[in-house]
């Protein structure tokens, strides 16, 4: 059992995030990009401040400080003024603001697990190490880090490359579309697959952005109602088809991804034979978003078609956050070796791992 | 035992832990696209490379003759050929496949012994060429089988919605479709080439092993050109890819005690 040393009194941390806070209040505390700069050197202008990094992404708002305050009650006590009086908060607001203030080891944790994707809202996610990254450069480059926050900047991200290198936090897919992105990926190399739509729904378009954003090469939408097809399909820089068309280029694609609101079979299994041999046996991936289902099941009997739909898929999603949820002890334990390898924490005694919130 | 042997002893040892390590990897989750894995493939190799030098040696010339020292020069060649195409190919998780089989055969050459090979006179290279040309073939033939199961591991896997595991480690099937078709390609291009030297050494056309080798050359042909021609689905090219290996693995025991 690890117990907190002192040799970090000097170092706070305020902030909230997604579990503290509703977005309604999130988003009237969030500082945008451009403004960062300009709050680094206002935080560490505070009086008794000597060092300063502002976290702030969609899920979270941080202010991480180096200062030498009597105690760490007065550094979140400035903290906290400093947020009210930035963002013009009315006094009911400033009442209702529930912040979390940290200090040294307690701080320090905190950083570590934010860095390994622990606290965010996507388990193990990873887009959050590179936010932090960005958070301390713009610090580092406005000179408003000094020995301490460099120190724990560079640990935290020392940690983050730990947890991540020695668990499988981050492995799996936990989202409908990560899922999809997943599959398609070992089906076809996605810098040349080929994407279609049948039916422009909410999801399928979530799965083909996904897809986008990881380098597949084009997408098609097709869709009964033609004008929404075109305005998908200009939104993501792809091809609008006729409803009655999409069946001509269904050998072109390597991924189809159906969601129409028919109450039938739409994709059946003589259709998708003739298709294959078209294709030369090229693999095919069939991903049915659609309920009532879009695409018959006998689909999946057919050599080198790979059929998911909605529940397979979500069973998928669902395995992929159990089993980073599995991981969490030993990310955790991780942690820990590290906080005391750093010095925030002695071997001996036991110490809390809950935020003081005020 | 000769110091040859004791080299082929430690290299087996290597390649079953590299099996032992890459199996641990796999099952606590930890498994990476491995340093660990690719050193211990390669102290294998220079283990393996040791040994056939030293065998050289002892028999004064190739030792290609027994069985045994084709199955550890098939062994050696598979393993040479793992690192050309493994990593042209970003075949990962090849290694975990061909350290079981490469184990397998040398652990069969160790049962089987070395034995001292009777004089020779001059040594022909050309002789020599054609047997170490024909052997890497048999190797090339032989990662097509570890990439074909690879695919049907894959397949089935994305067929029975089992994601996770191997799932993540292993390459898009697609790829290893195509992997398998240059390998075919590749072993029948160095199978050719060894049958070509075979005609400059004017050897009769009923000799065994020759026979032998012309059936195994036209059994990849026409995997070749179903594969060429997508006559067959990819998983029916890989289960011929799989079973076809089975032709020349026996063929290397019937020419060696024609």
């Amino acid at each position: 059992m690890l117990e907190p040393t002192d040799n970090r009194s000097g170092l706070v941390c305020v902030g909230l995030n997604y579990k503290t806070t509703p977005v309604e209040v999130r988003e009237r505390l969030a500082f945008p990009e451009a403004q960062v700069p300009q709050a680094v050197q206002q935080v560490r202008g505070l009086p008794g401040f000597e060092e300063s990094v502002v976290l702030s992404t969609c899920n979270r708002v941080e202010l991480y400080a180096a200062h030498s305050l009597p105690s760490g009650d007065h550094g979140h006590a400035t903290l906290r003024d400093y947020l009210v009086e930035h963002f013009k908060l009315q006094p009911e607001h400033a009442e209702a603001l529930v912040l979390y203030n940290l200090d040294s080891a307690e701080a320090a944790r905190h950083l570590f697990r934010v860095v390994s994707g622990l606290d965010s809202m996507v388990l193990g996610e990873t887009e959050i190490f590179g936010q932090v990254k960005a958070a301390y450069k713009t610090a580092l480059d406005t000179g408003a880090t000094g020995k301490t926050l460099n120190k724990l900047f560079q640990q935290a991200f020392t940690v983050g490359k730990k947890v991540r290198n020695e668990t499988t936090i981050q492995r799996g897919s936990t989202s409908v579309g990560s899922v999809a992105v997943d599959l398609a990926e070992k089906v076809h190399d996605l810098k040349q697959c080929r994407v279609m739509l049948v039916g422009a729904g909410e999801m399928s378009r979530t799965c083909a952005q996904s897809l986008l954003s990881r380098g597949a090469k084009s997408v098609i939408v097709s869709n009964r109602s033609y004008d929404k097809a075109v305005e998908l399909a200009a939104e993501m820089k792809g091809t609008a088809l006729k409803f009655d068309e999409w069946e001509h280029v269904l050998h072109e694609v390597d991924v189809i991804i159906s969601s129409t609101s028919a109450p039938h079979f739409v994709i059946k299994p003589e259709q998708i034979e003739q298709v294959m041999r078209k294709r030369r046996w090229n693999p095919l991936l069939l991903i049915d978003i659609a309920v009532p289902r879009d695409v018959d099941p006998a689909v999946n009997e057919i050599e080198g078609v790979y059929l998911y739909d909605i529940d397979a898929l979500q069973a998928i999603a669902d395995e992929g956050r159990r089993e980073r949820e599995r991981q969490l002890i030993a990310c955790e334990r991780i942690i820990e070796e590290q906080l005391e390898k750093f010095g925030f924490v002695k071997p001996s005694g036991s110490t809390q791992h809950g935020f003081i919130v005020s | 035992m000769t110091s040859s042997q004791l080299l082929l002893i430690a290299a087996t040892l290597t390649f079953v832990s590299a099996v032992v390590q890459a199996l641990l990897a796999l099952k606590s989750g930890a498994w990476k696209q491995g340093r660990a894995q690719l050193m211990l493939m390669a102290l294998g190799f220079a283990l393996q490379t040791g040994f056939i030098y030293f065998r050289g040696q002892e028999v004064g010339q190739c030792p290609m003759k027994s069985l045994s020292d084709i199955l550890v020069f098939i062994a050696w060649s598979i393993v040479l050929l793992y690192f050309l195409v493994g990593s042209a190919f970003r075949l990962s998780l090849l290694g975990v496949f061909t350290a079981p089989l490469v184990s397998i055969m040398q652990i069969m050459a160790l049962v089987g012994g070395f034995a001292p090979y009777k004089p020779k006179g001059q040594i022909n290279a050309l002789v020599e060429l054609h047997a170490a040309v024909a052997l890497i073939a048999y190797a090339a033939f032989a990662l097509a089988c570890i990439t074909g199961v690879m695919y049907l591991v894959q397949e089935r896997m994305l067929k029975r919605h089992q994601i996770g595991g191997l799932f993540y480690q292993l390459p898009p099937i697609q790829g290893l479709a195509s992997a398998i078709q240059r390998l075919v390609r590749l072993g029948l291009l160095l199978l050719s080439i060894a049958l070509g030297i075979s005609f400059a050494l004017q050897t009769s056309v009923s000799n065994p092993k020759l026979v032998f080798s012309w059936v195994v050359w036209a059994l990849y042909a026409v995997i070749s050109i179903l594969m060429w021609k997508h006559f067959t689905s990819p998983r029916k090219t890989a289960w011929l890819a799989v079973i076809g290996f089975i032709l020349p693995f026996i063929s290397l025991w019937i020419v060696t005690h024609a």
